[in-house]
């Protein structure tokens, strides 16, 4: 599903190149739960920006699903993460302004996804999520392991194949956090999503199958 | 989508109320500001467009050859109009019409002073007029017919039918209401509150009936058949006085009517602007003040960016493109100017009462009027997208990695444009400031030019009824007026001294070149006149009962200097054939323009032509009482003619309505801009007070002390205010001194003003950021740093 050759990441500063990353090879197969462990500082979130298109590496080849993406416009490109791709974070960037079921349907919007359809899919997650008693209340009414539900229904909403996921833990407690992370298994085995997932436990680097260490910029061990 | 944006814009608007406020109060203020300038500036280019065929119609422009150049006005003879309907092809129509003039029309035991003007019977056509009752055909077919607006006919009658009914005039002429028209329009030049016939001041006095075409004494309207003729119409026009007199001194030209108000100025027979220039800057300002508050909304919303910034990177990352991001910001800055719209209405409703008292106009906003509603959603729709187009393509241009890390503080290119936009605001604040400063210099400069004559405690009051050509009664006045103590001198005088009246070419003196065509001003008066006046002779004496002066004049000092007499007083010269010996020598008086020289005048004695009465007030008596004296005595004189009292002074500030409108209407709309402009500025500080209290938490934890804080927080602000002030001064000169080179006596442009305006920009803008650094310093420090 990805594949990442060469891929390398640096700043000029006063002329000096500043490495992000360097050399990045790795394949992602769809299916896989990935785990990008490493100490702060390492590159994990830059390369989980690239994979996401957030980010353009410097240089090398990325492809996803067989499509070279430098070869794609900035639409293209778009087209492709909102289809396919959903996005976690640490501090779960909801919106502040939306309740949590607008927060879940706004994805649906730029999908151009017709309004019945989006009632439903938004009903079916609120309903998974046990979430459907909250949905009219605001990201700073909840907890934080419930905002970060939210982050992963939203995630969820437009049916993406992959999920990209940076320290979704980061901010919780490790009861929240447990929870979270079942929930990202449980994804991964039933319903087939892939997920990658940056962070620097672990234990919660344990959920996955594989694990991309990740040390000043270079990968030294892809088991 | 749409719905959901609309409901996000309205939480956030709700949510932010202090932005929410400021930013809809700026635009409220700021469109209130334009649309109130545009519907002045609407109605001054309606003027004489009210009638149906305005755009045929023409008014009869008289150029005279003077010896100070070409004198151009309205006035022709009163043969002009049969002549250009009988003899130019293309003249459909043509009507003589007089000057307004005031009149007593009485019915029963009720009286109305009102406004009244002579015409002939086409201009009621002409001019489309719309009758209640009676018809444009017939209303002024009689000599004894009167056509009443329907304000008057209804303050007359009440609810009766007012046809056929007789009112009298000047309890002389009784005269019979043949119609009834719609009250006029504000903004038409030939106003008047009732329509007499031109055979009716004909048959009052035959000095009308003249033919001859040296005699200008009405105004004549042309209507066309068609606009395509004009430019034929307008030679042959220009060739009728040559055909009728031999002297060559005076061109016709016809002038649209529509033209008259705005182009109003001739400079040697050349059309030169007028009023229009004044139109044209308050145009202007309308735009200007409407940037100004769309400015403020840019520097809001960017300023705001890091709080949308995250926003703006959760949207993208969940698929929002750039142009549905684009779309939701427009969409937020529209809501906000259809808010701003609303509230201008508001203000406009309240305040159009006050200006149009303030202006003497009659603005106001038609609901039922389709182009108003154009304006407004024109407008609200402008405001809208050009205020929210810059922070939409900005904010949307954030990237998510960048914003979402957390360390998307405001780039450094966003605050260098806020920096522009704040200073060019502040620019324009301060040069309406000097502006408005300028011109009340220049008012003042000119109010208190010494005018001749002393204006203060001078009433003039308007000679009626039996007085008129009655030498006898007006002497009786006189002593009564002298014995009820209220006046100190009493005289008279032909016209208004403040008013524009007759002239003459037709004065002869030793030593006259034979092209020499200068214009002398002619008044009679009686006796006391330069005494009662508080004017300064110079040479000679004036007019006085142990002497017989019917032959006998006094000039003013441009007059002895236009006929060159080195011993002025003692010299004979000849007017219209007769022999006249000056006997008196006075300063200049200036009757007219205080903008320009004063013209020669004649002065001679003649009580049977005097219409006012001059009264130097006893300033031991209040005025109140002084004029209930006056009253008292005149209507014993004349009962049943309610007296016509007025202040020479208030005649006087008459003259300035032009400036005094420019003046007001600079002074409030730059309090608006500078008032605007400061919401901005607060805004501003408001957002950069929370974003260093950090900062400020820190800089106290390590000494510094609340001075230090208080200059660090202000002296950005302080620079860019001054910044702005380098940049206005050139500005504000160069606008300044060209609007002083249209006036030939002025003011020399000093320092001052420009001074006032630093001083006041500076502490204004000192005060606005201060309350809210003031707050940034005293928060607690622990507060600040256990932030985030």
């Amino acid at each position: 599903m990805i594949t990442l050759k060469q891929i390398e990441k640096y700043y000029t500063l006063k002329g000096a190149k500043s490495y992000v990353l360097r050399h990045i090879d790795a394949d992602i197969q769809k299916g896989e739960f990935v785990s990008i462990m490493g100490p702060s500082g390492a590159g994990k979130s830059t390369l989980l920006n690239i994979i996401g298109m957030l980010d353009e590496p410097t240089y090398g080849s990325y492809k996803f699903m067989d499509q070279e993406l430098s070869s794609l416009s900035e639409r293209k490109r778009i087209e492709i993460y909102r289809n396919h791709i959903g996005f976690v974070f640490q501090a779960y960037h909801l919106i502040d302004e939306m309740t949590v079921e607008e927060n879940i349907e706004v994805p649906l919007h730029y999908k151009n996804i017709s309004s019945s359809e989006r009632k439903s899919r938004v009903a079916d997650l609120l309903d998974r999520f046990q979430m459907v008693a909250k949905k009219d209340l605001f990201p700073h009414q909840l907890s934080g392991g419930q905002q970060q539900l939210v982050g992963i229904a939203r995630a969820l909403a437009p049916q993406p194949l992959l999920i990209l996921a940076d320290e979704p833990t980061g901010n919780l407690q490790s009861a929240q956090a447990l929870q979270i992370m079942d929930l990202f298994r449980q994804l991964n085995k039933d319903e087939g999503i892939t997920i990658v997932q940056v962070t620097h436990s672990e234990a919660n680097a344990a959920y996955g199958n594989r694990i991309l260490n990740l040390v000043d910029g270079v990968v030294t061990n892809n088991s | 989508m749409f719905r959901l944006n609309l409901k996000i814009s309205l939480r956030n608007l709700w949510k932010n109320k202090g932005y929410t406020f400021i930013n809809i109060g700026g635009l409220g203020l700021g469109l209130a500001s334009c649309i109130i300038l545009l519907l002045y500036v609407s109605y001054e280019w309606g003027y004489d467009k009210q009638a149906p065929d305005f755009e045929k119609t023409y008014l009869v422009y008289n150029h005279q050859q003077t010896s100070a150049g070409i004198f151009s006005h309205p006035t022709t003879p009163g043969a002009f109009a049969a002549e250009v309907k009988q003899n130019i092809p293309g003249v459909y129509r043509a009507a003589r019409f007089g000057y307004p003039k005031d009149g007593l029309i009485t019915e029963g035991q009720s009286s109305f002073r009102k406004t009244g003007v002579y015409v002939d019977p086409d201009f009621l056509k002409i001019q489309g007029y719309h009758f209640i009752s009676g018809s444009a055909s017939s209303a002024l077919a009689q000599v004894n017919a009167v056509i009443l607006t329907r304000s008057l006919a209804k303050s007359i009658f009440a609810e009766e039918d007012p046809i056929g009914k007789t009112v009298t005039l000047d309890k002389k002429d009784a005269l019979m209401v043949t119609g009834v028209i719609e009250d006029l329009q504000k903004n038409t030049s030939i106003t008047f509150d009732y329509l007499l016939p031109w055979s009716l001041l004909e048959k009052q006095d035959p000095f009308f009936k003249n033919q001859s075409w040296n005699n200008n004494f009405c105004m004549t309207l042309v209507q066309l058949e068609s606009t395509d003729l004009f430019t034929k119409a307008d030679a042959q026009v220009r060739q009728l006085y040559n055909k009728h007199e031999s002297d060559k001194v005076s061109e016709f030209t016809l002038y649209p009517i529509a033209k008259w108000h705005l182009y109003n100025n001739f400079e040697n027979g050349k059309q030169v602007g007028g009023k229009i220039t004044q139109v044209k800057i308050f145009l202007l300002l309308a735009f200007c003040i409407l940037l100004i508050a769309c400015v403020n909304f840019m520097n809001l919303s960017t300023a705001r960016s890091e709080k949308r910034g995250k926003e703006v990177g959760i949207r993208k990352t969940i698929g929002a493109s750039k142009k549905a991001l684009i779309s939701q910001f427009l969409l937020e800055s529209l809501l906000m100017s259809v808010c701003g719209m609303l509230l201008a209405i508001v203000c406009i409703e309240l305040s159009l009462p006050y200006f149009n008292r303030l202006l003497g106009t009659g603005l106001e906003v038609n609901y039922n009027d389709l182009r108003y509603w154009v304006l407004l959603i024109g407008l609200t729709l402008f405001t809208g997208i050009v205020s929210g187009s810059y922070p939409a393509f900005y904010l949307s241009s954030f990237e998510p990695v960048i914003v979402l890390k957390g360390i998307g503080k405001s780039s450094k290119s966003a605050i260098s444009v806020r920096q522009i936009l704040v200073v060019s605001q502040f620019v324009f604040a301060v040069c309406l400031m000097i502006c408005s400063i300028v011109i009340y210099q220049q008012l003042n400069f000119i109010k208190n030019k010494p005018v001749g004559y002393q204006k203060d405690q001078l009433v003039e009051i308007q000679v009626q009824g039996n007085m008129l050509k009655n030498a006898g009664r007006l002497m009786l006045t006189k002593d009564k007026l002298l014995q009820s103590g209220a006046a100190k001198q009493v005289s008279f005088f032909s016209m208004s001294i403040t008013d524009g009246g007759n002239n003459t070419f037709d004065v002869r003196w030793p030593g006259k070149s034979a092209n020499d065509r200068t214009l002398f001003d002619f008044r009679s008066t009686g006796y006391d006149l330069v005494a009662t006046l508080g004017a300064e002779m110079i040479d000679g004496r004036e007019f006085s009962p142990k002497h017989a002066d019917s032959t006998n004049i006094i000039i003013n000092s441009a007059a002895a200097k236009a006929m060159g007499l080195k011993k002025p007083v003692g010299s004979i010269i000849n007017w219209g054939g007769t022999n006249l010996e000056i006997i008196g020598l006075v300063k200049d008086i200036v009757i007219q323009s205080p903008y320009k020289k004063v013209d020669p005048m004649i002065i001679y004695y003649n009580l049977e032509e005097v219409n006012y009465i001059l009264v130097r007030l006893d300033s031991k008596i209040p005025v109140n009482a002084a004029l209930q004296k006056i009253n008292a005595v005149m209507e014993s004189i004349e009962p049943g003619f309610p007296p016509v009292v007025k202040f020479a002074d208030d005649n006087f500030e008459a003259k300035f309505q032009n400036e005094k409108v420019l003046g007001t209407i600079a002074n409030w709309f730059g309090g608006f801009s500078i008032f605007i402009s400061c919401l901005g500025l607060f805004g501003l500080a408001l957002y950069m007070a929370e974003h260093r209290k950090k900062e400020v938490g820190i800089r106290k934890v390590l000494g510094a002390n609340p001075i230090q804080i208080l200059t660090l927080l202000n002296k950005d602000f302080m620079r860019l205010v001054g910044i702005a002030n380098l940049i206005a001064f050139p500005l504000a000169y160069l606008i300044i001194q060209h609007w002083l080179e249209g006036y030939s006596y002025r003011i020399e442009l000093t320092l001052i003003p420009f001074f006032i305006a630093l001083v006041l920009s500076v502490c204004i803008a000192l005060l606005t950021i201060s309350m809210q650094s003031i707050k940034a310093v005293r928060a607690n420090t622990v507060d600040a740093l256990k932030y985030e």
